[in-house]
C-alpha cells in the first residue's frame, strides 16, 4: 500500500499530509492494529469452534435426564459438573451456545435488514414520508423491547424461527435511524446530484451509489446489532419466552441456575454467564474496531 | 499608509527566527516530511508573506512557530519567538508565550470560535490567561477590542454567540482575540481565504492598520498572490517543504528568479483592470513577468456568427426560488433571467449567498423554481414529460466544485466516466463503452490506463479532469460548471481551464460557468452576469461589464479583488480607500 | 426558529408518536386471544357475557370506531381493570410508578456522574492503558445481563460480605423507601452499570470529536492550558450530543428497572408488569406499556428542550 502524497496537486489549502490509500486494505490494517478488536475476533472464533466443533470432541447426552447424578460439582467425567436434571454442564454450554449464537446472529442481521430498508426509504424519500416513517420509529423506540417481549410471551410461545422473527422485529429501530442519517447525507453528495442532473433514475442512485457507500455503516451496525441480539436472547429466556426444554440457550441455563446459585452451585451460573459476557463483549469490541477502521460515525 | 518600508539596515532583533526548521509527520503508513530546512526571520513591524500551494508546508511552518503542531509531528531545528525557543518547550512555557507574545489568526472563521461561548467571554479569556485583571476590567477591554476591529455596537455584540455573526465579523473577533495582549508577532494563516473578496479587502485593511499602529511583526501565510501584493513587505516562497526563494515583494512578484516562482506567477489568473489614472482604456495589466509567457488577452469566443444564432441552449426567465416557509423563508433567487446561446460561455459571478450556485442548480433541474420558467434546448422543463425531460438531460454535462465529493470513491475512474453512457446509451456493448471512456479520458489529457484506478488515488486536478471527462462523454451541448477549479491550486486550475477551453473549441458546447473569481471569469467567459442577493445586478459582454461596470456594486467588487502586482495593487488600494472615505462612513462588515 | 414555534412543532411531533403508540397498543389488545372483552372481563367470562359485553361496549363496531372509543377511554384516564388485582390499572400504576422513578432516576444520575468524567478522561488519554482498561470494563458492563450482574452483586455484597441487604426497600410510601437507603444501593448499582458503559462511550466519542475542532486550537493559541480548554470549552460542547441521547435512553432505563425490580423484589411498576405477565393480566401489561411510552416521549421532549437551553445554535434552528 502506498500513501499517495502529491503535495503540488492536493485540494484544499491545509497541508497536513493526507492519505488516499485503498480503503478496504487500510481499514483492515487499522482494524488489526486495534488490540481489543482482534481479541474480540479471537473470542468469537473460539466460541464458534467450541459450540459447533466442540460436541465432536466432547460428546454428551443433552436429551435424556439423568436424575441419579444431578447438581454434581466439576469432576473427571463431568468437567463442569451437571445441572439440576443431570445434563453435563460443559456439553450443555456447547449445546445452548449454538442456539444463542444462531438466534443472535440471525436476529441481528434481520434487524439490520429491516432497519436498512426502512431507514433508506425514509431518508431518500424525504418530506412527509420521512416524517411519518420516523415518527413510527420514535414510537417503536418509546416502547422498551423487554416489555413487548413479555406481552408476546403472555400471548404465545414461539419456536426458534418465531423467536428470530420477534427479536428482529423489536430491534430494527436503532439501525433504521443510523441508515436514514447516512442516506440523507449520501443523497446530497455531488456524484448523486450529478447523476440526477443528467437524468439518472432514482433506482440507479440508490443501487449504484447510496447502498454501496453505506456498506461500512451497515457492517458496523450489524456487528453491534448481533451483540445486542445475543444479549436480548439471554433476557428472553430469563423472561420465560426462550426455547423450551430440553433445548436451551445460555440465557436459559443462566436463569435455570439462578436458584441454584444460593446453594453454592457456582458451576451452573458462572459458565453460561461468562459465555454471554464474553461473546457480547467480543462483538462490541469488533464493532468498535470496525467503526474506527471504516471511520463510521455514531453508534445508536 | 506608508507605501515603502525599504529594507535599510534594521537594528531590531527578529521577533521570529526559524533556523533549519524541519517537520516530519508520522502517519499510519509512512513518515511524511512536510517541512525541510526552512530558515527565515520576521522583524518587528514588517510583514513577511509565506506563500506556496497546498502541501508546500507553509501552514505547518506557521503552526510550528506557535508550537501548535499535532502530536504526530516531529520537529527539528530551531524556532524562536522573541528569543524564546519554541521547539522542545514545555506546555507551561508555550502557553505563557501564546496569546501574549505571539498570536494567531486562522483560516476558517466558521469553526475557529467556540460555538457555545459568547464572543466577549472568549476575548476576556485570552486577556485573563496573561493578565491578572478582574472579570469586569477584562470585559471592558474586550468591548474596546471589538470596537478596534470594527464590530458595530460592541457593547451589545460582546454578548453574541459566534453563529449570530457573519463570516467577516467572526474573523474580526478572532483578530480581536489575537491582538488582545498586543503581541509582538501575529501569525495569520490564510486569514481571508474563506471570505468573499469585499470582506477580504476589509479584513486586510484591518490587519494592515493594526500592524502599523502597534509595530507588530506579521507572518502571513497565503496562497493568494493578490493578497501578498496587497499586504506584504517581504515574500518567502515554499515548494514541497522547502524555501525556494525569498526577497522583497517587488523582487519576488515582479522579478522572480526561481523557476517554480515563475511558473506559479504565470499560472495566476490576472484580473484586467481599468487603472484609475487611465479610466478610458482597458489597460492590460502590467509589465509581463520576465522569462514567462505573457498573459493572454481575453479569449475571443464565438467569433463565428452562427454560434450566436439558433435557440438558446438554456434560458431562465424571471426565475424565483424561495427556501423555507413563513418568516424564515429565504429568497435565494428573485426574478432572475439569462440565456446561454449555443457555443458561448456565460459566466455567473457573485459572492457567497448571491444565488449563483442556486441558479446553476435550477438550470440542472435539481431545484424546481417557485416562479418563472426554465427552458433547456428550447423546451420548457415544467411542461414536458418525465421521460422527455430525461432525454433532454442527456445534453447536459456537469462539473461541480468539490473534487473529492464529485466522484464515488467505491467506483473506478472508468465506471465513473461511463455512468452517463449507462444512463442514456444502454445499447452500447461493454467494449464500445470502454472505448468511449478511454477516448474521452485522453481528450481531457489523462492516460487511458487511469480508467482502472480508484478516484482516491488521484490528485485534485486529476479528479476534476475525470469529472470533466464524465461530463463530456455524451458530447453534450451544454456544460454546467459550478466553481470547477475553486478547490484547486492555481497551477492545476490553469491546466484544467485550458482543457475545458480546448475542448470547447473542438466540440462547440455552450458553458454556464459559475465562479466567485472575477479574474477566472474574465478570461473564460464571453458574457457575464453579476449576481447579488439573488438578483442579477448587471449582465453583458465580459469585456465591458468587468472593465467598465455600470453599477456601484460591481465596481466595488472589482476594486476589492487584489491583483498580484504590488505596484498596481498599491495604487488600487489607495484609490479604493479614498473612494471609501469619500463615499460612506464606516459601514462595518 | 423562535422558542414558541419550536415548542409547538416539537409537541405536535410528540403527540404523533403518542398516537402511533396507542395504535400499537390497541392492535396488541385486539391480537389477544378473545380480544379486549376477555381482557377486561377476565378469563372466566362465558361466551354470552363476552358477546353482551362486546355489544354494550360497541366492540362489534368497525375497528376505527372502536379505536376512537379506546382513545376516549384513555383521555379519561381509564386504562381498564386488572383482573387479578381487581383494581383500576390507572390506580395500580399511580401507586407503583413513583417507586420505579426513584430507582431509574437514581441509577441515571449516578450513571451519568460516573460516565461523563470517565468518558472525558478516556478521550484525553486516548489509546493509552487507561483508555483500554475503561473501554474493556465498559464493554463488560454493557455485555452483562442485568439479572446476572444483580445476582453477582447479591452474592458478593450481601452473602459473602454482609454489607447490603439483598432485598430492595419494601415500604409502600416513598418515605419508607428512603428510610432504608442501604437497601437501595445494590438495585441502583445494577441499574446504573450499563448506563455508565453506554454514556462513557458517548462522552468519549463526543470529547474526541471536539478535541479536534478548530476552536480548541484557537483557545490554545490564546495561551489557554490544556486543562482550561477542556474545562471551559470542550466539556460543554461535548455534553450537548450526550444530552440529546438521554431522551432515547428512557425506555432502556425502564427495561432495566423491569429486571432489577424483579430481582430485588422491589414493588415498583416493573414488578407489577412482571407479575401481570405471569398471570396474563393484559390490561395491566398494556397500561404499563402506554405509560412507559409516554414517559419516553416526554423524556425526549425534555432532552430537546434542555439541549436548546445549553446550545444557543439549536435555538436558532441552525445546528
Amino acid at each position: 500500500m502506498s500513501a499517495l502524497i502529491q503535495p503540488a496537486e492536493m485540494p484544499g489549502t491545509d497541508d497536513t499530509p493526507r492519505e488516499a490509500a485503498s480503503g478496504v486494505r487500510l481499514a483492515v490494517r487499522r482494524f488489526l492494529r486495534n488490540r481489543l478488536a482482534v481479541a474480540g475476533l479471537c473470542v468469537v472464533a473460539f466460541f464458534v469452534l467450541f459450540c459447533f466443533a466442540g460436541p465432536l470432541v466432547y460428546s454428551t447426552d443433552q436429551t435424556h435426564t439423568a436424575l441419579q447424578q444431578v447438581n454434581l460439582s466439576p469432576r473427571g467425567d463431568h468437567w463442569l459438573g451437571t445441572d439440576a436434571v443431570g445434563h453435563d454442564e460443559l456439553g450443555r454450554l456447547m449445546y445452548g451456545g449454538k442456539v444463542s449464537l444462531v438466534v443472535g446472529l440471525a436476529a441481528g442481521v434481520l434487524a439490520t435488514v429491516i432497519g436498512t430498508l426502512w431507514g433508506a426509504t425514509a431518508g431518500y424519500a424525504g418530506g412527509w414520508i420521512d416524517a411519518v416513517m420516523m415518527r413510527v420509529v420514535d414510537a417503536g423506540i418509546a416502547i422498551p423491547a423487554l416489555f413487548i417481549l413479555l406481552v408476546v410471551s403472555a400471548i404465545t410461545t414461539p419456536g426458534l424461527a418465531g423467536m428470530i422473527l420477534i427479536l428482529g422485529l423489536v430491534s430494527w429501530l436503532v439501525p433504521s435511524r443510523l441508515i436514514r442519517a447516512e442516506t440523507l447525507s449520501l443523497k446530497n453528495r455531488d456524484y448523486v446530484l450529478t447523476l440526477r442532473a443528467i437524468g439518472g433514475t432514482h433506482a440507479r442512485a440508490i443501487l449504484r451509489h447510496i447502498l454501496p457507500n453505506s456498506v461500512s455503516t451497515l457492517v458496523v451496525a450489524t456487528t453491534f446489532q448481533i451483540a445486542d441480539a445475543i444479549l436480548l436472547v439471554a433476557y428472553v429466556s430469563y423472561l420465560g419466552l426462550g426455547v423450551q426444554p430440553p433445548a436451551t440457550d445460555w440465557g436459559g441455563m443462566l436463569s435455570a441456575g439462578l436458584n441454584a446459585a444460593y446453594s453454592g452451585y457456582w458451576w451452573l451460573i458462572l459458565p453460561p454467564g461468562l459465555a454471554i459476557i464474553l461473546v457480547v463483549w467480543a462483538f462490541n469490541a469488533i464493532g468498535d474496531g470496525l467503526r474506527d477502521a471504516f471511520d463510521v460515525r455514531g453508534r445508536g | 499608509m506608508t507605501a515603502h518600508r525599504k529594507d535599510t539596515a534594521r537594528p531590531a532583533e527578529p521577533i521570529l527566527a526559524l533556523d533549519d526548521l524541519g517537520v516530519v509527520f508520522t502517519t499510519e503508513s509512512a513518515q511524511v516530511p512536510a517541512v525541510r530546512g526552512v530558515s527565515l526571520e520576521v522583524r518587528p513591524g514588517e510583514t513577511l508573506a509565506l506563500v506556496g500551494e497546498s502541501g508546500s508546508g507553509k501552514s505547518t511552518v506557521a503552526l510550528a512557530a506557535m508550537g501548535l503542531l499535532p502530536g504526530n509531528a516531529r520537529v527539528t531545528g530551531r524556532a524562536a519567538v522573541a528569543g524564546t525557543d519554541i521547539v522542545g518547550a514545555d506546555e507551561a512555557g508555550l502557553s505563557r508565550l501564546r496569546g501574549r507574545t505571539v498570536s494567531m489568526v486562522f483560516q476558517e472563521p466558521a469553526t475557529a470560535l467556540d460555538p457555545l461561548t459568547r464572543i466577549g467571554k472568549q476575548i476576556t479569556e485570552v486577556i485573563r490567561n496573561h493578565h491578572d485583571v478582574s472579570a469586569r476590567e477584562a470585559a471592558a477591554r474586550a468591548v474596546d477590542l471589538l470596537r478596534r476591529v470594527g464590530i458595530p455596537e460592541p457593547e451589545r455584540r460582546a454578548a453574541a454567540y459566534p453563529f449570530q455573526l457573519s463570516g467577516g465579523q467572526r474573523q474580526r473577533v478572532v483578530i480581536a482575540m489575537a491582538i488582545a495582549n498586543d503581541p509582538a508577532l501575529l501569525i495569520a494563516d490564510e486569514p481571508t481565504t474563506a471570505l468573499d473578496v469585499t470582506v477580504q479587502a476589509e479584513i486586510l485593511d484591518l490587519l494592515r492598520r493594526l500592524a502599523a499602529e502597534t509595530g507588530t511583526g506579521v507572518l502571513l501565510v497565503t496562497h493568494n498572490m493578490g493578497v501578498v501584493a496587497d499586504f506584504a513587505d517581504r515574500v518567502a516562497v515554499m515548494y514541497q517543504g522547502r524555501l525556494v526563494e525569498s526577497g522583497t515583494v517587488e523582487d519576488v512578484l515582479l522579478r522572480p528568479t526561481h523557476d517554480y516562482t515563475r511558473r506559479l506567477l504565470a499560472a495566476v489568473p490576472r484580473l484586467e483592470v481599468a487603472l484609475p489614472d487611465d479610466g478610458a482604456a482597458a489597460n492590460a495589466l502590467t509589465k509581463p513577468v520576465p522569462g514567462t509567457r505573457t498573459t493572454e488577452p481575453p479569449r475571443e469566443k464565438g467569433r463565428t456568427p452562427a454560434a450566436q444564432e439558433g435557440t438558446p441552449v438554456l434560458a431562465l426567465d424571471d426565475v424565483s426560488v424561495v427556501f423555507g416557509r413563513g418568516r424564515r423563508a429565504v429568497r435565494a433567487l428573485d426574478g432572475v433571467s439569462f440565456l446561454v446561446r449555443p457555443g458561448e460561455t456565460l459566466g455567473l459571478v457573485g459572492e457567497s449567498g448571491s444565488g449563483k450556485s442556486t441558479a446553476a442548480r435550477v438550470a440542472l433541474g435539481l431545484i424546481t423554481p417557485n416562479a418563472g420558467t426554465v427552458s433547456l434546448f428550447g423546451t420548457d422543463l415544467a411542461h414536458s414529460r418525465a421521460r422527455a425531460r430525461r432525454r433532454l438531460r442527456a445534453g447536459i454535462g456537469v462539473v461541480l466544485q468539490d473534487p473529492v465529493a464529485s466522484l464515488d470513491a467505491r467506483m473506478t475512474v472508468g465506471e465513473c466516466v461511463a455512468e452517463p453512457l449507462r444512463v442514456h446509451r444502454r445499447e452500447l456493448s461493454a467494449r464500445d463503452r470502454r472505448g468511449l471512456v478511454e477516448d474521452v479520458l485522453e481528450r481531457v489529457r489523462l492516460p487511458r490506463a487511469l480508467a482502472r484506478r480508484a478516484p482516491g488515488e488521484l490528485s485534485g486536478g486529476q479528479r476534476q479532469r475525470v469529472s470533466l471527462a464524465r461530463a463530456l462523454v455524451l458530447e453534450p451541448r451544454l456544460l454546467v460548471a459550478d466553481e470547477p477549479t475553486s478547490a484547486l491550486d492555481v497551477s492545476v486550475q490553469e491546466s484544467v481551464l485550458e482543457v475545458i477551453t480546448e475542448l470547447q473549441d473542438e466540440l462547440g458546447f455552450a458553458c454556464l460557468f459559475v465562479s466567485h473569481d472575477l479574474a477566472v471569469v474574465q478570461h473564460f467567459a464571453r458574457r457575464v452576469a453579476v449576481l447579488r442577493g439573488g438578483r442579477i445586478e448587471e449582465q453583458g459582454p465580459t469585456g465591458e461589464t468587468l472593465l467598465h461596470p455600470e453599477t456601484d456594486y460591481t465596481r466595488r467588487l472589482l476594486a476589492a479583488a487584489p491583483v498580484p502586482d504590488p505596484v498596481v495593487q498599491r495604487a488600487r488600494r489607495t484609490e479604493r480607500l479614498a473612494a471609501l472615505a469619500a463615499g460612506r462612513t464606516e459601514g462595518g462588515a | 426558529m423562535s422558542t414558541p414555534s419550536f415548542l409547538i412543532r416539537r409537541v405536535l411531533q410528540a403527540l404523533a408518536v403518542v398516537v402511533i403508540v396507542t395504535i400499537v397498543v390497541f392492535g396488541l389488545l385486539h391480537a389477544l386471544p378473545g380480544g379486549p372483552a376477555r381482557g377486561i372481563l377476565g378469563p372466566q367470562a362465558t361466551a354470552q357475557q363476552i358477546a353482551r359485553f362486546n355489544h354494550e361496549q360497541g366492540l362489534d363496531k368497525p375497528l376505527p370506531v372502536q379505536y376512537l372509543y379506546y382513545l376516549n377511554q384513555l383521555l379519561h384516564g381509564d386504562l381498564g381493570t386488572s383482573y387479578t388485582l381487581n383494581a383500576p390499572v390507572s390506580r395500580l400504576i399511580e401507586e407503583r410508578l413513583p417507586k420505579t422513578l426513584v430507582l431509574t432516576v437514581l441509577s441515571a444520575l449516578i450513571g451519568l456522574l460516573l460516565a461523563i468524567p470517565l468518558g472525558m478522561w478516556q478521550a484525553v488519554r486516548r489509546n493509552r492503558p487507561v483508555d483500554y482498561v475503561i473501554t474493556t470494563l465498559s464493554f463488560i458492563a454493557y455485555s452483562t445481563p442485568v439479572y446476572f450482574l444483580g445476582l453477582i452483586l447479591v452474592l458478593v455484597f450481601s452473602q459473602v460480605l454482609p454489607w447490603f441487604p439483598s432485598q430492595a426497600p419494601q415500604g409502600d410510601s416513598l418515605a419508607d423507601v428512603f428510610s432504608e437507603p442501604r437497601a437501595l444501593v445494590l438495585p441502583v448499582v445494577a441499574g446504573a452499570a450499563s448506563m455508565v458503559a453506554v454514556f462513557s462511550r458517548y462522552m468519549r466519542a463526543a470529547t474526541l470529536e471536539n478535541l479536534s475542532e478548530d476552536y480548541v486550537r484557537t483557545a490554545r493559541a490564546g495561551g489557554a492550558r490544556s486543562r482550561a480548554v477542556l474545562r471551559k470549552h470542550v466539556f460543554r460542547n461535548s455534553l450537548t450530543p450526550v444530552v440529546a441521547m438521554l431522551g432515547y435512553y428512557v425506555p432502556v432505563l425502564f427495561g432495566g428497572a423491569l429486571v432489577v425490580e424483579q430481582l430485588f423484589n422491589y414493588p415498583g411498576m416493573g414488578l407489577l408488569f412482571w407479575s401481570a405477565a405471569q398471570a396474563s393480566d393484559y390490561p395491566v401489561l398494556l397500561g404499563c406499556v402506554l405509560v412507559i411510552a409516554l414517559a419516553t416521549v416526554v423524556g425526549t421532549l425534555l432532552a430537546d428542550i434542555v439541549q436548546r437551553v445549553i446550545d444557543p445554535r439549536v435555538k436558532a434552528g441552525r445546528a
